[in-house]
């Protein structure tokens, strides 16, 4: 794969980068401000149906009966589906095959799904939901991981309530906190946060004459979408065609089971009544009913020496899965991969427990754990140094890993280790020592504060699954280049990228290029698009079928030009002799030449990453192929009247390897810096008894333009060995820092440390009273 | 033994489209106040909805008629009427903060658009939607209630006019007969002695939904600067609407507006506000932000008035 | 004509303009926002029928492929549109702005597009692309 990789890179080398690397205007903005009809409630058939969920009302309860008639008898309703009328396997799940996509004889959350109701008119739908009779018989729930681990809790699953147990044993931790000189102990919580995509989820079902199914929606997974309803109607993947939408937002939980949900209970309702069968989300249902963020709780043990250096960490995460796993055990997995945060440290041990509960599940969501372990580990080092009495900048830059060193996995830290240029040049803007000084003089009830937190992000899937990328790019007669994947695009510009990458490839204009929807019918599988692999995974596949075209053309461009494969260069879209370039054919009249001479000009092609090997007992070995490193640092201000916390300033340094568009990619950091804000100071979903109690925008805050810090983006490049051009992942990582960085902040501001997010201003406020007089 | 959870299913349900009803359209104000006494029972009156969409969305209430009043225009004014402002039950809040009538003296209800959510919101809001929607959401509440206002209710028999505080009896509850609709608040203007802020507190900057909120009226002898009148109102004192803080208001009644008299009035607000604790905030919170934002308002009342602050 | 359908309802469901998002269904978003007689208006907010004899904008309303109103340019020149669904509602608030406001602060900005959230961008590239605009605009 590597010298697939020297290989395209020797084509294009010593050339002048023709759009990689520019700001080319992404292939979908000009639809999105016209306000086209593209988003999948815009496009659903005239004669369509449409579906309102019976969901259940209780967190745990066994179902004694569910009665639809009067709702099946209500004047305007299609029809009914339940659990019986799957043809298949009545399951819609992300890995366990541990989730119904029907509750049949017991539920297990508030909001799972029970009945779905499809009419014509979507009031009457609503209206018949009340006619369902659901008799529920309550049972005992657990609402917390500790609570569920304890020997006593009712099991919520036959595997019990651990739905996976991850280990991180490097060197000998005992061994270790014999070598410190000081044993620093804390505790950290966070909340589930609600990725809240603008668009909720949605999706519409078209039955076939043939018997085949065609699913158009809002999704990130087409392929996992296709296998999980062929299973449910049981028939042959093949015969269920996923078109993704243009998608508004998704974020994580649109690649989970959630459209596995939608399209499953529109597709019965498609396949019993013959009509196409929509089904929205409302906003409530959809942060109901999709994944979140896991709420983490973690107790950390850290042995350090007088001098700053670290000498063992060990540390237990409880994840709260909620009611079914979802990508739990993969969210684990990352989290605890990343435990120490990117240090250096000789002897790990770390235990996390990925725990079912009765609140709504928790699954993908940017960051996919990495918030959750650097929230821990970064907050632990500021502590750390204060109790060593050292500035917590040096205490950082004392540990990182550097190239050569280890991870917590015992990975290798290759040369492409852009750590230390981060966090230098991120405290330098930032104004480090002289800020931080500054701020220590101040009095009177706002007060200010500099932190800073770090990090290290393992690029694409690594050990948690197969990680390939299929694309396909066809020549029209025209000179239109299709492209196709089944990566997909909801915001990223990721896929836009992808085109640069082509037309790099084969040297040519991105306006050649056409992306098309993608479809399963047109692509191969290309796994989900999640990770941030687009451009690492999918860039790759990009060059390599790119460089297979570019072949073509070339040898064609050699028979028109009556010279050799190895005489022929091009330059933009012109091919021409190297010796003698008056001699040159254009691109349009070699791809015209082409389709006379019967020609094909299309090519197909999958990348595949190589595996990465990790031992599941120690999780020692190779876990990434690649990592991106950042550093982000957060000026805050906290009104000590109020506990309200203001964002001032936030400085990003991000090792990206390669930035294929600059823009886009301080797109991606600056929405991503502000979610990780949110997660910092505002947005919790909070669970009574299992019962959300803001599943809605008013009660759950996102920043709005009122909240937003100034942001200075800093990207540097220590191209990776991975991705086209080196690129590193950069979709995730930019949600990870901002949470640390702006609770070590107020830690500067007001001497405070709050160990649970988010730092509402009730937090900050009781905490300042329970401590008494303002601190520096 | 493990006891069963009873599960209290929160009203806020999921997924709601609205149901159908009936809508009836009144061409003029003679043919709803007859159509009112008519029908008294299964209406509901909209202003521009904000509020009352999202009660039928919760469930909270089921119409089978309503009634449309966007189209009374004759109830969108500010006027003043000697030394009383009348804004009519329709004017919307960015018609209000517009008006010449609402000068730099009314800047409290500046003050209030400010905070309340952008644009789209405070062209839709009414006075007379945020009046009737009676729960501690709305913000113009505590502002109307230290002004001392009062509502003008209308049916076919007449006019009859209640303080705003009595008008108002509990949450989502007022003092409205069902043939009849607000078509007035009024209330004295402010003037060289007197002044009126207001203070929020939210989550975040914009689209906030207060966890508490402040407005102190306070009219002071300039020269003596003691108090005559002050006011204060929060968005919840014991119960779950907007009130005065009556008990407060008595003690600093006549005292010199100084560091001493804001001193006492904390700790009587300390005593007096009965605040809860929901999901989104505590009790103990809310009841020292209160504090603060009563604090903040009266200080920007001093300097209105005296061109400083009473306390930093 | 139903009553109890939004005047989004009619604009997405009856006239097929689909350019209008639904967000969140209760008024918080601002998603739906459109100008009805000049002022913006959430439209999930607002029963059809109150909605009559008034004058309504919609993103359709505002430029065409070949006539791309400037502030259409500068958000496609920011890439300040990343999934898209908040554009419709960011363009007509910013229009309102300009309208009323051609030389808005940052600040100003902000606050005319304070009601509507965007969970992509984190708001700046938005923010950029309306200042570009104004400046488009003034020539």
């Amino acid at each position: 794969m590597l010298d697939d990789q020297a290989a395209i890179e020797k084509v294009t080398k010593g050339r002048q980068l023709l759009v990689v690397g520019k700001n080319i205007e992404r292939v979908d903005s000009i639809d999105k401000v016209l306000g086209k009809p593209i988003y999948t409630m815009d496009i659903v058939p005239e004669n369509a149906l449409y579906l309102k969920v019976v969901r259940s009302k209780y967190a745990h309860a066994l179902l004694k009966r569910v009665d639809v008639s009067a709702a099946r008898k209500y004047p305007g309703v299609a029809t009914v589906v339940t659990a019986e009328d799957i043809p298949g396997i009545n399951e819609s799940t992300a890995l366990l095959p541990d989730k119904p996509l029907l509750a049949t004889d017991r539920v297990r959350f508030a909001g799972e799904p029970i009945a779905a109701i499809a009419s014509h008119d979507q009031a009457i739908a609503e209206e018949a939901v009340d006619l369902v009779k659901v008799d529920y018989e309550p049972i005992p729930a657990v609402f917390s991981p500790l609570e569920a681990m304890k020997p006593n809790a009712p099991q919520l699953h036959p595997i019990g309530n651990i739905a996976k147990h991850m280990k991180v044993r490097k060197g000998n931790v005992e061994e270790g906190f014999k070598q410190a000189d000081m044993i620093v102990e804390g505790a950290y919580q966070t909340q589930f946060q609600e990725p809240v995509p603008l668009e909720p989820e949605a999706g519409f079902v078209i039955p076939e004459p043939d018997g085949s199914i065609t699913c158009v929606g809002s999704l990130q997974s087409p392929f996992h979408v296709q296998t999980g309803i062929a299973k449910i109607l049981s028939i042959r993947p093949e015969q269920v065609r996923v078109i993704q939408a243009v998608t508004g937002g998704a974020f994580g939980p649109k690649s989970d089971e959630i459209l596995v949900d939608v399209f499953g209970m529109a597709a019965l309702v498609a396949i019993k009544t013959r009509k196409p069968a929509a089904l929205a989300y409302t906003r409530e249902e959809s942060m109901i009913g999709h994944t979140k963020r896991h709420p983490f709780h973690t107790t950390v043990k850290v042995g350090v020496k007088k001098n700053g250096r670290l000498t063992a960490w060990e540390a237990t995460m409880l994840a709260d899965t909620g009611a079914y796993a979802s990508l739990g055990p993969l969210v684990i997995m990352r989290a605890i991969f990343h435990t120490t945060g990117p240090y250096v440290v000789p002897h790990v041990k770390s235990d996390a427990y990925c725990v079912y509960t009765n609140n709504t599940m928790a699954g993908s969501f940017r960051g996919f754990g990495g918030p959750q372990a650097h929230f821990a580990a970064e907050s632990h080092m500021d502590v750390i140094a204060k109790k060593l009495g050292m500035d917590p900048l040096d205490l950082r830059l004392l540990n990182i890993l550097r190239p050569g060193t280890l991870t917590a996995t015992s990975q290798v830290v290759d040369e492409a280790c852009g750590l230390e240029e981060c966090v230098r040049k991120a405290a330098e803007e930032s104004g480090w020592y002289r800020k931080r000084e500054q701020f220590k003089q101040m009095n009177g009830t706002k007060r200010r504060g500099l932190g800073i937190a770090i990090m290290y992000h393992g690029n694409s899937l690594g050990p948690e699954g197969s990680d390939y990328a299929a694309v396909h790019m066809q020549i029209e007669q025209d000179g239109t280049i299709k492209f196709r994947t089944g990566l997909t695009e909801y915001g990223t510009g990721a896929t836009s990228g992808l085109i640069q990458i082509a037309a790099e490839t084969m040297h040519l204009p991105t306006h050649y290029f056409k992306l098309e929807p993608p479809d399963t019918d047109y692509c191969t599988d290309t796994g989900p698009t999640v990770a941030s692999r687009t451009i690492t995974i999918g860039g790759r596949a990009a060059q390599m079928v790119g460089g297979k075209l570019y072949q073509r053309l070339k040898e064609v461009a050699a028979e028109i030009l009556g010279s050799s494969f190895d005489e022929v260069d091009s330059s933009n879209d012109t091919y021409y002799v190297k010796s003698n370039r008056e001699r040159s054919v254009s691109y349009r009249d070699i791809v015209t030449s082409a389709f006379k001479r019967g020609v094909s000009l299309k090519e197909a092609g999958t990348f595949t990453a190589p595996k990465c090997e990790y031992d599941p007992e120690t999780s020692q070995g190779t876990t990434y192929l690649q990592y991106t490193y950042g550093a982000v640092t957060a000026e805050v201000e906290v009104d000590t009247e109020t506990g309200r916390v203001q964002v001032l300033r936030m400085v990003t340094a991000y090792d990206i390897g390669k930035a294929i568009n600059p823009l886009s990619l301080e797109g991606q950091i600056e929405g991503g810096t502000v979610q990780g804000l949110g997660y910092a100071i505002m947005e919790e979903m909070i669970h009574k008894d299992g019962v959300v109690q803001n599943p809605n925008l008013a009660d759950y805050y996102i920043p709005t333009s009122l909240d937003i810090p100034e942001i200075k983006s800093i990207t540097v490049e220590y191209p990776g060995h991975l991705g086209p051009y080196g690129a590193k992942a950069i979709g995730e990582p930019p949600i990870v820092l901002p949470a640390p960085a702006i609770i070590n902040a107020i830690d500067n501001a007001i001497g405070i440390r709050l160990t649970e997010i988010p730092a509402t201003p009730d937090r900050v406020l009781i905490a300042l009273k329970r401590k008494g007089e303002v601190k520096a | 033994m493990m006891e069963t959870l009873y599960y209290w299913f929160h009203q806020r349900q999921v997924g709601r489209q609205l149901r159908r009803f009936d809508m009836y359209i009144p061409e003029n104000l003679a043919d709803l106040l007859d159509y009112l006494d008519a029908h008294q029972s299964g209406v509901h009156l909209i202003a521009n909805g904000s509020d009352l969409i999202n009660r039928i969305q919760r469930r909270q209430i089921n119409p089978k008629i309503l009634v449309d009043l966007s189209g009374l225009s004759e109830f969108s004014y500010v006027r003043k009427d000697g030394k009383t402002i009348k804004i009519g039950a329709m004017t919307t809040i960015s018609d209000i903060i517009a008006s010449s009538v609402i000068d730099t003296r009314h800047d409290v209800f500046r003050e209030v658009a400010a905070q309340f959510g952008g644009p789209s919101i405070i062209n839709m809001a009414t006075i007379g939607g945020n009046v009737c929607a009676a729960s501690s959401s709305e913000d113009l509440l505590p502002v109307l209630l230290v002004l001392d206002a009062q509502v003008r209710l209308r049916s076919k028999r007449g006019d009859r006019i209640l303080r705003l505080d009595d008008f108002l009896k509990g949450k989502r509850i007022i003092h409205l007969n069902p043939n009849e609709i607000l078509v007035e608040v009024m209330f004295p203007e402010l003037d060289d002695y007197s002044v009126c802020a207001f203070e929020k507190i939210g989550m975040r900057n914009s689209l906030i939904i207060a966890f508490v909120n402040s407005a102190v009226y306070l009219k002071l002898d300039k020269r003596t600067r003691r108090i005559e009148t002050i006011r204060i109102a929060f968005n919840r004192v014991a119960g779950k609407i907007p009130e005065r803080a009556k008990r407060t208001e008595e003690k600093l009644h006549g005292q010199v507006v100084n560091e001493h008299v804001m001193k006492e009035g904390l700790s009587s607000l300390n005593a007096e506000l009965r605040l809860s604790s929901d999901f989104r905030v505590s009790s103990e919170y809310r009841t020292d932000v209160a504090g603060v934002l009563f604090k903040r308002a009266l200080n920007r009342c001093a300097e209105k008035l005296l061109g400083e602050a009473v306390i930093v | 004509m139903e009553s109890h359908e939004r005047l989004l309802d009619v604009l997405r469901d009856r006239l097929g303009l689909k350019g209008t998002k639904e967000g969140c269904s209760t008024g918080d978003c601002g998603i739906c926002a459109v100008l009805m007689d000049g002022k913006l208006v959430n439209s999930c907010l607002i029963f059809a029928v109150q909605a009559r004899n008034k004058k309504i904008v919609t993103i359709e309303g505002i430029g065409t492929e070949t006539n791309l109103h400037p502030l259409q340019k500068a958000f496609i020149k920011w890439n300040a549109s990343q999934c898209g669904y908040c554009i419709p509602a960011m363009i007509l608030a910013s229009k309102d702005l300009l309208d009323k406001n051609p030389t808005p602060t940052e600040d100003e900005i902000k606050k005319a597009t304070s009601g509507i959230l965007c969970r992509c961008t984190g708001y700046l590239k938005i923010v950029e692309a309306v200042k570009t605009a104004a400046q488009e605009m003034k020539k």
